[in-house]
């Protein structure tokens, strides 16, 4: 066979490891089709399981009296064998609760509506100062510039929000452990643990650090990557977002949820976004956004063929559950509310134009969620000028609210 | 709980990824990756008392479910179908927003070809870049590894011929 020949095979070779190693099934797949083979255990089985997770944490908590272990025993045997058993509410939740220290690798997926219960409200930025709109503000101004005074609102767009409910997602805090599973399905090794960080990781040829929750501005549970400095060159058609994608799969950190791709140039580096959605019967996709509305998912930095870095969300499972929604007349009358009368003299008017339902971050002890929320856009000039403006309203319905 | 068997939510976590890739690559749409996944899982989930790791690695076994759920499933209702989207050579049939948007499409491409190949072609070549040794591959395809070696270079070579014959 020639050399070419064989290169050629190789590289097909390659392209195939690629195609097996980012071909995952659609987000949630893996934790529907766990809750449905664990609804399929016979209650023996479930019972057996009921009672070793039971004995696991009595095991695990050290100190406690005998007699109290017994009265508890009573009374959460009770609540174990209804749970197990699937009569309870939320029966298909069993190993989760069962699970202790492993319970956060293994949520369940909550279809009742308001399986959580009432629900925090988000910390939305809808007073964050509109931002400078790069494609038609003069150059004189520098890109980012806020403009901070105040903005009265008006709505001349169309909200398409037909649905009553809507999917929020709810994740465990994420342990030590699970952060160095994480680390070890990348085949790295725990170096330390720096404060503010689950761990610091290393493999041969990147790094690793994964922290958990931030409070504020609320952040998921992350990791970032960094190459150490001999990490070659991607081969990679399709430019930047190849180049991430590849960079990515290489270190089975592929997203396994549903996203779409940005590509931001900047001098000699590209910042290449995978902007996580989620799947919302009825709507579609929305697109996770911060408190500012910006969208976000994992971002890789690349140099021309070489990454940079890359950071993104913790793989964490999510559990599930359906909650009312406002109307889309309701979210409208409160993304006005929000701001000035329109006729107050000297305040410029930012006219409202697009609108989605998109999904934000609520942090909230040791789980947090993704509630949903609407997200207007539009734009005001003033002394020549054009920002953007954009608003959030929480789309949960009020009487599902904790305060 | 035999001490040298892992927890099988452990297997679980760790292989559906690589079943479903692999299952996808032998059907034309993820909804029918989807079900067979799911039939390869529940089946092992059952199966899992009477796994022995000394006998087998956990991968060549949960493949072994795989390998015959999916050739279930063409006895089933997809022979005709394959049959047919291979005399047109046709690529795969299309599919929702979000299967379509699942899979990179130069990938998915790529993965169409596969399925089109011969099946024990198809069969060497998502079991081996699904992970396993060529010993394994032997093993499932019943061959010896010297073969299922001989017969994976085939198969790249018979899939480079058809990408590019394709790309003329």
């Amino acid at each position: 066979m020639s050399e070419p020949e064989d290169l050629e095979l190789e590289a097909l070779k390659r392209q195939l490891d690629d195609a097996f190693e980012t071909t995952r099934p659609r987000a949630g797949f893996e934790d529907e089709l766990w809750t449905r083979m664990q609804a399929r255990r016979p209650v023996g089985t479930r019972l057996r399981d009921a009672w070793l997770g039971l004995v696991q944490g009595i095991r695990e908590a050290p100190g406690v009296p005998m007699a109290a272990i017994a009265a508890v025993l009573v009374v959460v045997l009770g609540a174990g064998v209804l749970v197990y058993s699937g009569l309870g509410h939320g029966g298909s939740t069993a190993t989760s609760s069962a699970g202790g220290a492993d319970s956060a690798a293994q949520p369940a997926f909550l279809g009742s509506p308001g399986a959580f219960g009432r629900l925090p409200a988000p910390v939305l930025s809808a007073g964050s100062p509109p931002r400078f709109n790069t494609g038609v503000a003069p150059s004189a101004t520098s890109p980012g510039a806020a403009y901070t005074g105040p903005v009265a609102l008006a709505w001349s767009g169309k909200l398409d929000l037909t649905i009553s409910t809507a999917p929020v997602f709810r994740y465990h805090e994420p342990s030590t452990n699970t952060a160095d599973q994480f680390a070890t399905s990348l085949g790295a090794v725990l170096v330390s643990r720096p404060a503010g960080y689950l761990g610091s990781y290393q493999t041969t040829d990147f790094s690793v650090r994964v922290r958990g929750t931030i409070q504020s501005p609320p952040r998921e549970p992350s990791y970032i990557v960094l190459p150490i400095a001999s990490t070659g060159a991607i081969d990679a058609a399709g430019g930047p977002a190849d180049v991430a994608l590849v960079f990515l799969a290489e270190r089975s950190l592929a997203p396994s949820w549903q996203y779409t791709s940005d590509v931001v140039v900047s001098g000699d580096v590209s910042k290449v976004t995978l902007m996580r959605q989620f799947g919302v019967t009825g709507y579609g996709y929305a697109y996770l956004v911060d408190g500012a509305g910006e969208r976000y998912g994992i971002e890789v930095d690349v140099n021309g063929n070489r990454p940079i870095s890359a950071t993104g969300p913790l793989p964490l499972s999510l559990d599930t559950a359906s909650y009312p929604i406002i109307s889309a007349d309701e979210a409208v009358r409160s993304a006005l509310a929000s701001s000035p009368a329109a006729t107050t003299a000297g305040v410029p008017t930012a006219t409202l134009t697009t609108a989605e339902l998109v999904y934000s971050m609520v942090v909230a002890g040791d789980h947090s969620f993704y509630e949903p929320s609407v997200l207007f856009s539009g734009t005001f000039t003033v002394n020549g000028i054009t920002y953007v403006k954009r608003v959030l309203v929480p789309a949960l319905d009020p009487s599902q609210r904790s305060s | 709980m035999v001490a040298d068997r892992p927890p099988f939510e452990d297997l679980y976590r760790a292989y559906l990824g690589r079943i479903y890739a692999y299952v996808r690559a032998q059907v034309g749409t993820s909804a029918d990756a989807e079900d067979i996944t799911a039939q390869v899982f529940m089946n092992a989930y059952q199966a899992y008392a009477r796994f022995e790791a000394r006998n087998t690695t956990p991968a060549a076994w949960l493949f072994r479910i795989a390998r015959n759920a999916t050739l279930d499933h063409f006895r089933a209702h997809g022979r005709r179908e394959r049959l047919r989207r291979t005399i047109e050579h046709q690529p795969v049939a299309e599919e929702d927003p979000s299967g379509v948007a699942e899979e990179r499409i130069q990938y998915r491409a790529l993965l169409a070809r596969v399925a089109q190949l011969p099946e024990r072609q198809r069969d060497a070549i998502s079991l081996r870049h699904s992970g396993l040794s060529f010993e394994e591959v032997g093993t499932l395809l019943k061959c010896t590894e010297d073969a299922a070696k001989m017969l994976y270079h085939r198969a790249v070579k018979a899939l480079k011929e058809a990408v590019e014959k394709e790309t003329v």
